[in-house]
């Protein structure tokens, strides 16, 4: 083939448990990290302002990193740097979790007030403030958008599938393709954003693709099990190193330009699809063998 | 190949839906605004410290941006409010049980309002004011003898107050002399509802400046009530005034004023509204002894002061409870009023302190009182400046040119064979142009959402395209028609099925209100269809010609 090459895994070496073991032990410390956070912040991920609700700003001034820090009555959750070409003295300060709305809305004129300005330029370049109730409202929202999402998609794969352990296969893998991003934002302090929610959502119809590829090739193909398989992750592994790569590039330019929503859409998408790989061909894949060679002729 | 017009539109029809549907997108994205060069992008690359240049609509395409990538602002908040539904009244209690409220409740008459629904013929209450308790609310109702409880009483206002709030911000928006502004409602989870404002080219501080007068405006009249004290009469209302002319300002007398005209069609008992104005002034006093009787107002100071020594005409103009201006009637009008020929041309000058307050003044009079306040406490704002915007739109489009460059990186390693990988690109990119054709046509405004939405179209078109290749390409060469098609039906079961979760995943954030995420979710699935009905199959016929033995 070329200098891309899917690796050609040696599977029938292992047992369905060994295969299995890793993206479940994955899963379950994925699921241990959250319920951790949980218990210790009240979250199982940072929540974000738009989920608690307080503002984002960009700012554009000659003042230190230091002095914006103390300019603002609430002291900023993060400063962050924005480092484009052509973009000198930008700033992406954000604060969460505010519950007086009337501070929230004062935050863009301290900053007016307390730095430097850069030239004739605007000082709030780009405000987003959303009250602690609004951001509730969002919360809720998400929730049940993921929800809903992620039962579509499950009882869409029954559907297609018409028989359960290759069903719950996929769905047990989506499942995790959820929860290890999300163990990941907990761990590395990303906070859980509309760009993020937009991502796991994504990740939802994204990583079920290798899963149907894989399903449909071992099922409803004619075929040697392990032929099938190996042409199936041929396609699969080079369709998600491909979104991959495109999420890494997407997710890192983004995050250096500033332009949050992108950055972390990017970000969520490159960690969930790498998950992914793991709990197609790890996962998905011995609960098929299982299926293949054991469950259909009880 | 065959010569033969109809099996060559036979053989090749998916490829000519696709060049069809290529054609139109482009004409639909260049054509009508005509090309014109677009400078800012150079601007902004080279020179970043003088990019406040707002570059406007104005680009080479007929794409329209939203506020993250054109500047702006949007400011989302719910009606302040309640309503019980339903009441079990008749036709003629309507106006008894408003004026029960206002007195119940101690509120301003534009706090509480009776209505009649003609549609399902019903009636509702609402109460716009955060003072009022749902308890109080009810208990009022019932005093007013009706079977109302605490648990009637549901949070937000009518779907007819909301229609009324949006029309008034479109004219006030409009009024400020900014095109290109939006206002819109949005459902939450819970049936509530947000009123939703996007305007091009305004801060945050200047819509929420217009959003939160209330623009109730009243002239009310400060006269002696004849036993040696001042009383106040309100004698004409917002919707007393049948046309209100643009601000302007006299010269000989340096005095800012909005031209205005009161309604003189006469209602059902012979009085209009011009002609009881008439009635009250002359009663009152203001066209006798009053003429030129107020000296409340120190116009130089901009203070009022009310108390006087000697008995006070004035005419107050008061927005939301707040005295603007008072000053005395006229000799000229005042005599026009005495002798009852005003009523016939009623019109008269509003004299305000300042140009702003003019302005001011006149949109909230041509936009009338919004009827219910927005609530702020529950806001949601999101604003760029233009410059930031300009930047963010080159960056974008930086990002989408890397992200594409990558992914067509990775497909010729892959694959090794420009046959295979350089249509893959180019059918990708057609999907993009397909729906950039789209939203110019219907006028979709871009954003950054809308951007991501790109991306991770370029990114599962892609995806579906590699299946296809891998499948036809499966067990050797590709020797005939019928080979071919088999396998590319094969592919085509799992296509079909991705790109279903795809949709499925993606159709909640379609639907519900998560601000920006609509438009990531609008475009995806927009992205797949399209993928899926016209440039897959295309790909696959491509693929075709190029690797049958023909």
């Amino acid at each position: 083939m070329g200098y891309f090459d899917v690796p050609d895994i040696q599977y029938p070496r292992y047992t369905n448990r060994q295969l299995a073991a890793v993206p479940l032990g994955l899963l379950a410390v994925a699921l241990l990290v959250l319920s951790g956070s949980f218990l210790l912040t009240g979250a199982p991920v940072p929540l974000g302002m738009d989920f608690t609700g307080g503002a984002e700003l960009t700012i554009q001034t000659t003042s230190s990193e230091a002095q914006i820090q103390t300019a603002f009555s609430v002291e900023p959750d993060s400063i962050q740097r924005i480092q484009a070409p052509g973009v000198d003295n930008q700033y992406t300060v954000q604060f969460a979790g505010i519950e007086d709305d009337e501070a929230i809305q004062t935050l863009s004129e301290q900053a007016a007030a307390e730095l430097e300005q850069d030239g004739n330029a605007e000082i709030v370049q780009q405000e987003s403030t959303a009250s602690a109730s609004f951001a509730a409202q969002t919360q809720q929202t998400a929730l049940l958008g993921i929800a809903v999402a992620f039962v579509g998609m499950s009882a869409l794969t029954f559907l297609l599938f018409r028989t359960f352990v290759p069903s719950i296969a996929i769905v047990l893998s989506a499942f995790s393709d959820l929860v290890i991003p999300l163990a990941f934002m907990s761990i590395a302090g990303i906070s859980l954003s509309l760009g993020t929610v937009a991502a796991l959502l994504m990740l939802i119809g994204y990583s079920v693709d290798s899963d149907i590829l894989l399903n449909n090739h071992v099922l409803r193909r004619s075929g040697d099990f392990y032929e099938s398989t190996s042409r199936a992750m041929t396609t699969g592994v080079t369709m998600t190193v491909t979104s991959m790569a495109a999420m890494l590039v997407m997710g890192i330019v983004a995050s250096l330009f500033g332009i949050e929503l992108l950055a972390s859409i990017g970000t969520i998408l490159f960690v969930g699809l790498a998950a992914d790989l793991m709990n197609t061909y790890l996962l998905n894949l011995s609960l098929l063998r299982w299926y293949k060679f054991e469950g259909v002729r009880s | 190949m065959s010569t033969n017009p109809i099996a060559f539109v036979k053989e090749y029809w998916r490829v000519i839906l696709l060049v069809a549907f290529l054609a139109f997108a482009l004409v639909a994205l260049f054509i009508p605004g005509g090309i014109m060069a677009d400078d800012s992008l150079a601007d902004n690359l080279g020179d970043n410290e003088t990019a406040a240049n707002q570059s406007g609509d104005e680009g080479f395409t007929n794409l329209e941006y939203g506020i993250g990538l054109d500047g702006g602002t949007r400011v989302s908040a719910p009606a302040t409010g309640m309503t019980v539904d339903e009441l079990d009244i008749d036709d003629n209690e309507q106006r008894d049980i408003e004026s029960t409220l206002y007195t119940e409740l101690d509120i301003e008459r534009s706090d509480a309002t009776v209505r009649y629904h003609e549609n399902d013929d019903r009636y509702t209450a609402e109460v716009f004011t955060e003072n009022v308790t749902a308890a109080e609310f009810a208990s009022a109702l019932q005093s007013a003898g009706l079977d109302v409880t605490e648990d009637d009483v549901e949070n937000g206002v009518t779907q007819e107050t909301r229609d009324e709030m949006i029309n008034t911000i479109e004219l006030r928006v409009n009024e400020a002399g900014l095109s290109g502004g939006n206002v819109y409602q949005e459902a939450t989870v819970d049936g509530g509802y947000y009123i939703v404002t996007e305007v091009p080219g305004m801060s945050p501080e200047e819509l929420r400046g217009l959003l939160s007068d209330r623009g109730d405006v009243q002239i009310v009249a400060y006269h002696p009530d004849g036993n040696g004290n001042q009383t106040n009469d309100t004698v004409l209302n917002d919707d007393d005034f049948s046309d209100i002319s643009p601000p302007a300002f006299d010269e000989q007398e340096g005095t800012h004023y909005v031209p205005v005209t009161v309604d003189n069609t006469e209602g059902s008992d012979g009085n209009s509204a011009a002609s009881e104005f008439q009635s009250a002034m002359n009663e009152y006093g203001f066209t006798s002894e009053g003429i030129g009787q107020c000296s409340v107002h120190d116009r130089d100071a901009g203070e009022f002061n009310f108390d006087q020594d000697q008995q006070q005409w004035c005419m107050l103009t008061v927005v939301d409870d707040e005295i603007i201006d008072a000053h005395s009637m006229g000799s000229g009008l005042g005599g026009d009023m005495e002798s009852g020929t005003w009523a016939n041309d009623p019109g008269f000058r509003m004299i305000v302190p300042t140009q702003q307050d003019a302005q001011y003044l006149s949109v909230n009079l041509q936009s009338g009182a919004l009827t219910a306040p927005l609530d702020f406490s529950q806001e949601q704002t999101y604003s760029t400046e233009p410059a930031l915007a300009d930047q963010f739109k080159t960056f974008s489009l930086l990002i989408g040119v890397l992200s594409v460059i990558t992914v067509s990186g990775v497909v010729f390693l892959r694959y090794r064979d420009p046959r295979v990988a350089a249509p893959m690109i180019v059918t990708a990119l057609s999907e993009v142009v397909i729906l950039l054709g789209f939203a110019a046509l219907i006028r979709m405004p871009i954003d950054l959402s809308h951007v991501a939405g790109f991306i991770a179209v370029v990114g599962t078109g892609v995806d579906d395209l590699i299946i296809i290749a891998d499948e036809v390409m499966s067990d050797g060469d590709v020797s005939s028609h019928r080979v071919f098609e088999s396998r590319f039906s094969k592919a085509f079961w799992v296509i079909g099925a991705a790109a279903a979760t795809t949709v499925i995943a993606l159709s909640p954030l379609a639907v519900l209100s998560l601000g920006d995420l609509r438009g990531f979710a609008i475009i995806t699935i927009l992205g797949v269809l399209i993928g899926v009905l016209i440039t897959r199959p295309a790909y696959g016929g491509i693929l075709e010609r190029l690797l049958t033995d023909k």
